[in-house]
């Protein structure tokens, strides 16, 4: 059976969080517990590679670019909103005109019920998506 | 704007390399900080500034990161050249080629961790958070990022075991 002090007590040890104290009593533990002076040892031997390595960083160019190309980004966010907005009114005004005409077919009609349905099926398949999405989002309650 | 642009400044670096030890590719991790920053602008009138800004930051990029990770089955391919030895043996060209191959067998080793483990290997090992902010950052007792990295260690311990390094 494995010792119930080798998950914690051999990460506090090799990384200074013990009291004088602790540590010492650990080190008389370690004497007599092979699994905890297992840990120790492959911990040991993994921080020294882990110690050794770092993430190399970017070129300048790299962060040069990146706030332009986030500024970018946020300002294309903002025309998608407007062409949205344009589109809903257009929209609305198109199905207000049909509404207003009743009885006569035309082909802008018929486009435009094309479209509309079109659209329709769009909203309905995404909503379904996004439901679906949220009973299986294991970090829903995560808060932001 | 101009207050916008400064945080961006000031924690862009921190947020590219976090959503990079998720995902593990250059492009990925630039889209997806950028990510962040977005939701960070759109949700600024809920920031409560009582409260630490780089916790909440986290947090969202956190989130971001690990529902893109879910959202694919796959990652893309493993960006290569991402990690480097702290070393000056990069004088000769056999000595950097020999680092560069060993750099690139841990950061493929940190790529097969689940992005659990990987987050808490590279927070803790890598960029040196100390146990108190790694659990507040992940949002978990101190005991259980403990025993996280604990086996997350052990892993990448069996994932490197028998290379020389």
């Amino acid at each position: 059976m494995s010792c119930p002090r080798s998950e914690i007590d051999p990460l506090r040890y090799l990384d200074g969080v013990m009291s004088p104290g602790e540590r010492e009593e650990f080190q008389r533990h370690l004497e007599s517990c092979e699994d905890c002076t297992r840990t120790v040892q492959r911990f040991e031997e993994l921080g020294r590679i882990t110690r050794r390595v770092k993430m190399r960083d970017p070129t300048d160019e790299f962060w040069k670019t990146y706030w332009k190309s986030l500024y970018r980004r946020m300002e294309r966010r903002v025309a998608w909103i407007f062409i949205l907005i344009g589109t809903v009114i257009f929209s609305v005004y198109a199905i207000y005109e049909m509404i207003r005409s009743f009885g006569v077919l035309t082909l802008e009609k018929v486009a435009a019920a094309f479209i509309l349905i079109g659209v329709l099926l769009l909203l309905v398949s995404v909503v379904r998506e996004r439901c679906h999405q949220y009973k299986v989002d294991r970090y829903k309650d995560v808060k932001r | 704007m101009e207050a916008f642009g400064r945080i961006v400044k000031m924690y862009m670096k921190t947020a590219y390399s976090a959503a990079l030890d998720y995902v593990c590719n250059v492009e990925d991790a630039r889209d997806l900080s950028q990510d962040a920053f977005i939701a960070v602008y759109r949700a600024r009138k809920s920031f409560d500034v009582s409260k630490p800004f780089f916790r909440w930051f986290y947090t969202i990029l956190r989130n971001i990161c690990l529902n893109f990770i879910k959202s694919r089955r796959k990652l893309k391919v493993l960006s290569e050249d991402v990690l480097e030895f702290r070393s000056d043996d990069y004088e000769t060209p056999e000595g950097y080629a020999s680092y560069s191959e060993r750099a690139g067998i841990i950061w493929e080793a940190l790529f097969k961790l689940s992005p659990e483990h990987r987050e808490i290997v590279v927070l803790r090992d890598l960029s040196g958070f100390s146990y108190k902010e790694i659990a507040r950052m992940l949002d978990l007792p101190e005991g259980t990022a403990m025993s996280r990295l604990y086996y997350a260690r052990n892993r990448l311990y069996e994932l490197l075991e028998g290379f020389d390094f």
